[in-house]
């Protein structure tokens, strides 16, 4: 956009910088000062303090972070390859979709935190827990957004693949799966971002290892910079998460 | 028709003088009814196309033009169509490789390149890679692409999208080609590129065509023979063979007074049919 009103870039982030800076100089001056108590809000120099400890010095946040990512990654994975198999089943077969749909409609309104005790029960306090929330979250954003996707090609498509007398397979490949794409894609970003979610969740209920247990151990405890750190060290992972996933979308969906 | 015997001949017909190819079209008392919408699209239309000839059908819109084309195509749900309808000798089937169809709409697959929508319907009839992929490059360049191989549809303005798709359809092979008002949705000054590119692709094969469209102007300055069709149920008020000589260009005709001659011929028919 090139609009006069609008500023470059570089004002843009020093205007960003001041205002950040104003939020985080006056929550210290307001700790500080015991207008609100520390307890409550914590100190921004406390939770820079707590993170180069556990991150840097101790390295203890680095173990947890590998764990919640990995399980993350797990589950991403394989929520959405069941999520795309499955959803590419109900598009290219509609009975079984007839069959299914109302079924799964229910399981996806189950609020899936309130599985996190069962799975516990189930796969334990390692790794298979917090995969399984995960999993519960992304295999159905992953599936609806198949199943939109799939629906959406364009019926021109599918004339012209008729006239040129194409098999079922190769509307499929060539005119379905490629514009189901995009919206796949929007399913996969959601998706990986619940995965996150899904995983923390069940962490902060019972876990051994992961940001999510940490994050409860400390909040219970009443160590508020800890658990500011934490919380902050989550939303870059989302940025970072959000932001590798739209920089790979670009790159192959060139054609948009 | 056998393809490959088709390919060879349009092989040594290319660049010099093209021999008709075999395709011709013949509806004998054909009558199309919808049984759920209850409706008769079209009644006893009879009408035979010989090969290589170019004919347009026009008629006011819901005629029926576009369901004898989609009923050629084997487009039309099965026991929809009455009548004897012989498409290459053969009673249509949908995909027949001796039926190219083009739609009003360019149809083109945003995700691949103008060379990749070319050579779409050579690679899903299983046109080995290297000849497609020839006879694409080559037509892209004679419909005035050149240079825009790589480019996606979204680059492209409407003309040079439907251009790819002129493309697409004169890389097959088939001796008919089926096309549903093609340009309908281009300005005034881009279809008549459009059409002279068209005619001059077809001038180098003489392929049958069977086209649809309601313009009137561009029916006359294309074909060999316009066909008029009534209101519904469409039935044919009138056959005019139209008199210019070969190779034409749409536009140098705009000033030929014998067009505008055929166009008031033409003109006066159809205004017949919407009068009764």
């Amino acid at each position: 956009m090139t609009d006069e009103h609008v500023w470059g870039s570089g004002k843009i982030w020093a205007a960003r910088l001041i205002v950040l800076a104003v939020f985080f100089v006056f929550w210290e001056w307001a700790a500080h000062s015991k207008l609100i108590d520390p307890i409550l809000i914590g100190k921004p120099t406390g939770i820079v303090q707590y993170l180069w400890q556990e991150v840097f010095v101790t390295q203890s946040l680095l173990n947890d972070f590998y764990w919640s990512m990995g399980g993350t990654m797990i589950a991403f994975v394989l929520g959405s390859v069941a999520g795309v198999l499955v959803g590419m089943l109900f598009v290219t077969s509609p009975s079984t979709e007839a069959v299914l749909n109302p079924i799964f409609t229910a399981l996806n309104a189950m609020p899936r935190i309130a599985l996190a005790p069962l799975f516990i029960i189930w796969f334990g306090l390692g790794l298979g827990s917090k995969v399984a929330v995960g999993f519960s979250l992304t295999f159905f954003i992953v599936l609806s957004s198949t199943v939109a996707g799939g629906r959406g090609v364009n019926p021109d498509h599918i004339t012209l693949a008729r006239t040129l007398g194409a098999s079922e397979s190769q509307i499929f490949r060539k005119f379905v799966l490629p514009s189901a794409v995009p919206v796949i894609f929007n399913g996969l970003r959601l998706g990986l971002v619940f995965a996150l979610l899904g995983v923390i969740g069940a962490e902060i209920f019972a876990s051994e290892h992961g940001l999510g247990q940490t994050l409860s151990v400390l909040a219970a405890s009443f160590k508020t910079n800890g658990v500011f750190g934490i919380i902050f060290l989550l939303s870059m992972i989302g940025v970072g998460i959000s932001s590798g996933m739209s920089s790979l979308e670009n790159r192959l969906l060139r054609w948009r | 028709m056998n393809m490959a015997m088709n390919t060879t001949q349009m092989k040594t017909s290319a660049g010099t003088a093209a021999k008709p190819a075999p395709g011709s079209i013949v509806f004998d008392k054909v009558s199309v009814a919808f049984e759920a919408a209850k409706l008769t699209a079209v009644s006893e239309f009879s009408l035979n196309i010989a090969p290589g000839e170019f004919v347009s059908i026009v008629g006011p819109s819901g005629c029926g033009k576009t369901t004898l084309l989609n009923f050629a195509a084997g487009l039309l749900p099965s026991g929809a169509g009455r009548g004897t309808l012989l498409v290459n000798g053969k009673p249509p089937v949908t995909g027949s490789h001796d039926v190219a169809y083009m739609l009003a709409r360019d149809a083109l697959a945003p995700w691949r390149t103008a060379l990749g929508n070319a050579e779409l319907g050579t690679e899903v009839r299983g046109v080995p890679v290297e000849k497609r992929r020839a006879r694409a490059l080559d037509l892209l360049e004679k419909v005035g692409l050149k240079g825009f191989e790589n480019a996606y549809p979204k680059a492209l303005s409407q003309g040079m999208r439907q251009r790819v798709a002129l493309a697409r359809t004169f890389s097959l092979d088939s001796p008919i080609l089926l096309m549903d008002e093609p340009f309908g949705a281009l300005d005034a000054q881009t279809k008549l590129q459009l059409e002279d590119v068209l005619l001059s692709l077809w001038q180098r094969e003489r392929r049958t065509v069977l086209f649809i469209t309601h313009d009137l102007s561009e029916a006359v300055s294309m074909s060999d023979r316009v066909i008029v069709m009534s209101s519904r149920p469409g039935r044919i008020i009138a056959d005019v063979p139209i008199t210019l000589g070969r190779p034409r260009s749409v536009r140098a005709l705009q000033k030929e007074p014998h067009y505008h001659e055929l166009y008031a011929q033409v003109w006066s028919k159809l205004e017949e049919g919407l009068s009764q």
